[in-house]
């Protein structure tokens, strides 16, 4: 019985690490697309004052 | 049009959650025990169903990266380099599942976690080639080379799968044939339950497929509008 839960176990953790790392990096482009937006908006701001 | 294809995936991710929830209860309760003697052999037999569900997983994942590289050869296109990349990097997880799944199941069985035989050296050494797949990608800095370089690798690197698929018919192995000319052994319950199992990872794969397929364009996205912004 050992065997077949860690055996399951591995496999779930495996698919789980797998989908997490894709959210992970799809929150890190979120946050860099955030950061190019503030830039945008910055410069727009900046020439409008000009 | 968007929008519908952000609720088919939706749609997609729900499916495959469920369909690999009740293969898992296929495998651990729905399909029979197997004609064994110990307790232990019966359990760990039930591994067997993701065990290869997920190899078939891993060898239809490199296939893709397989043509994946065909595709950007012929035709230069960004996005067979996105669904070769994606396919290779599946692909790499599953086989690492299948490894440490198998390794699992083999203490029970044969009594030891590991035997240097030839589907498990093959296997081994796959994943290891897909591994050199993703590390040379992290490599390149241009591009285009980027993608010709892993194009080639991954055409080259598919001869693995057929070894692999065939190293139980051509040599004695002690890893078992499941499915041969003799037929499988398997039962009808248990073909059942493995069929289904199959069929529910092929499809976990396709959505898997479509959420890093879809990650890799808005990476692009946001490279090319910080390339349009910062220059």
């Amino acid at each position: 019985m050992g065997y077949l839960v860690a055996a399951y176990g591995v496999l779930w953790a495996v698919s789980f690490g797998l989908v997490f790392s894709m959210v992970l990096r799809q929150r890190r482009l979120d946050a860099e697309l955030q950061a190019v937006r503030l830039l945008v908006e910055e410069e727009s701001d900046l020439e409008a004052g000009q | 049009m968007k929008r519908q294809r952000e609720t088919l995936l939706l749609g997609m991710t729900i499916l495959s959650a469920v369909l690999v929830l009740v293969a898992l209860y296929l495998a651990l309760i729905g399909a029979p025990d197997a004609d064994l003697s110990s307790e232990t052999g019966r359990y760990a037999q039930r591994i067997i169903y993701f065990h290869i569900a997920t190899a078939w997983v891993g060898f239809l994942a490199f296939f893709v990266t397989f043509v994946g590289g065909v595709g950007y050869l012929r035709t230069q296109r960004r996005v067979w380099d996105i669904v070769a990349l994606s396919s290779a990097e599946i692909g790499t997880v599953f086989m690492l599942g299948v490894l440490v799944s198998g390794s699992i199941w083999a203490k029970p069985a044969w009594g030891v976690w590991w035997v240097w035989d030839e589907r498990l050296t093959i296997s081994l050494v796959q994943f290891l080639i897909y591994v050199g797949y993703l590390m040379l990608r992290t490599s390149v800095e241009d591009p285009s080379r980027r993608a010709r370089f892993a194009a080639v690798y991954g055409i080259v690197a598919f001869i693995s799968v057929p070894i692999n698929f065939i190293a139980i018919r051509l040599w004695r192995t002690q890893h078992p044939l499941m499915f041969g000319i003799e037929g499988g052994g398997l039962s009808d319950n248990m073909m059942f339950a493995f069929a289904f199992t199959l069929i529910s990872f092929s499809i976990w794969y396709t959505t898997l497929m479509w959420h890093r397929i879809r990650l890799e364009q808005f990476r692009d996205d946001v490279e090319q509008l910080k390339q349009k912004f910062l220059a």
